[in-house]
């Protein structure tokens, strides 16, 4: 019975292992089988994340290169990516620096026009003088012509104005003297 | 080979593997009758999906099929992706409970 004791038990052993990869193929095949079942009937809704997400990707890329939606001028009311509306005309309200009077921003430049180009012109100089210092206290070069007269068509602050100092300056600010 | 359920007329236990039924096939049908395959398994899938096995290879299917196109799979093709990383993949403590377990059972019946 000793001698047999150990001949069953490689034996069991090698059954064992037998049953136990009998088991784990029906349950690999139950795995297979419910993953094909997922895959057929589009159960998972990972699986086409990717081409998805391409798919949005190309329709905002679109959307942005279409002209007819970026002109804030032509539709009134354009969501930009932060979804902000803005109006077609800037609306904001400040005061001009030349006269003092209040000024609608889309407005501003029209009435720059008005207000230091046309309207003045005998004391072009000394008007534009003052009204340099005022603005520019770092000591900016006094000019005849002020940087902001000589774009006439100005809607946004631009860098590189044909100024005749030369100076660049962005947002209304010089260089340091 | 004969795959009947039907047990032999003698309870004796042969090696002969051409007429009478094998070992295995004979340890294979106590197993169902009683039960425990049955149980076994249950525990096996248990164990499997408690330590993340079952959910390593759906991933594994899922990237075949992102690959392969959803509605060009068949269950064979997802077997064969399954079976060599599934059975090396096994954690070493779920193989050997079960196997302690087959093993029990297998020297309650033939003692």
């Amino acid at each position: 019975m000793s001698a047999s004791n150990e001949d069953n038990m490689s034996s069991h052993s090698q059954l064992s292992t037998l049953f136990f990869n009998d088991l784990l193929d029906s349950i690999i095949v139950d795995v297979a089988s419910e993953c094909h079942r997922i895959a057929r009937l589009g159960l998972d809704r990972n699986l086409d994340d990717e081409e998805e997400e391409l798919r949005l990707s190309a329709q905002a890329r679109a959307r942005v290169a279409d002209p007819s939606n970026s002109g804030e001028a032509t539709s009134k009311y354009v969501v930009d990516i932060f979804g902000q509306t803005h109006p077609p005309v800037a609306n904001e309200i400040f005061e001009c620096m030349n006269c003092g009077r209040a000024i609608m921003a889309g407005r501003f430049a029209p009435h720059l026009e008005k207000c230091m180009g046309k309207g003045r012109k005998a004391r072009k100089t000394t008007r534009s003088s003052t009204a340099a210092q005022n603005r520019y206290s770092r000591g900016s070069p006094v000019s005849t012509h002020s940087p902001y007269a000589n774009s006439t068509s100005m809607n946004r602050l631009s860098n590189g104005s044909p100024s005749v100092a030369g100076d660049e300056y962005s947002n209304g600010t010089l260089e340091e003297p | 080979m004969r795959h009947s359920v039907n047990r032999p007329p003698t309870p004796d236990v042969r090696d002969d593997q051409e007429k009478e039924p094998t070992l295995q096939e004979i340890i294979n049908i106590k197993l169902i009758e009683s039960g425990e395959k049955e149980r076994l398994m249950e525990l096996l899938r248990e164990r499997l999906v408690e330590c993340g096995w079952k959910d390593e290879m759906k991933s594994l299917c899922r990237a075949f099929v992102k690959k392969k196109g959803r509605n060009n799979v068949t269950v064979d093709d997802l077997v064969h992706v399954v079976t060599p990383k599934g059975r090396a993949s096994i954690p070493d403590s779920v193989k050997a409970e079960l196997l302690q377990r087959i093993r029990t059972f297998l020297v309650s019946t033939t003692l």
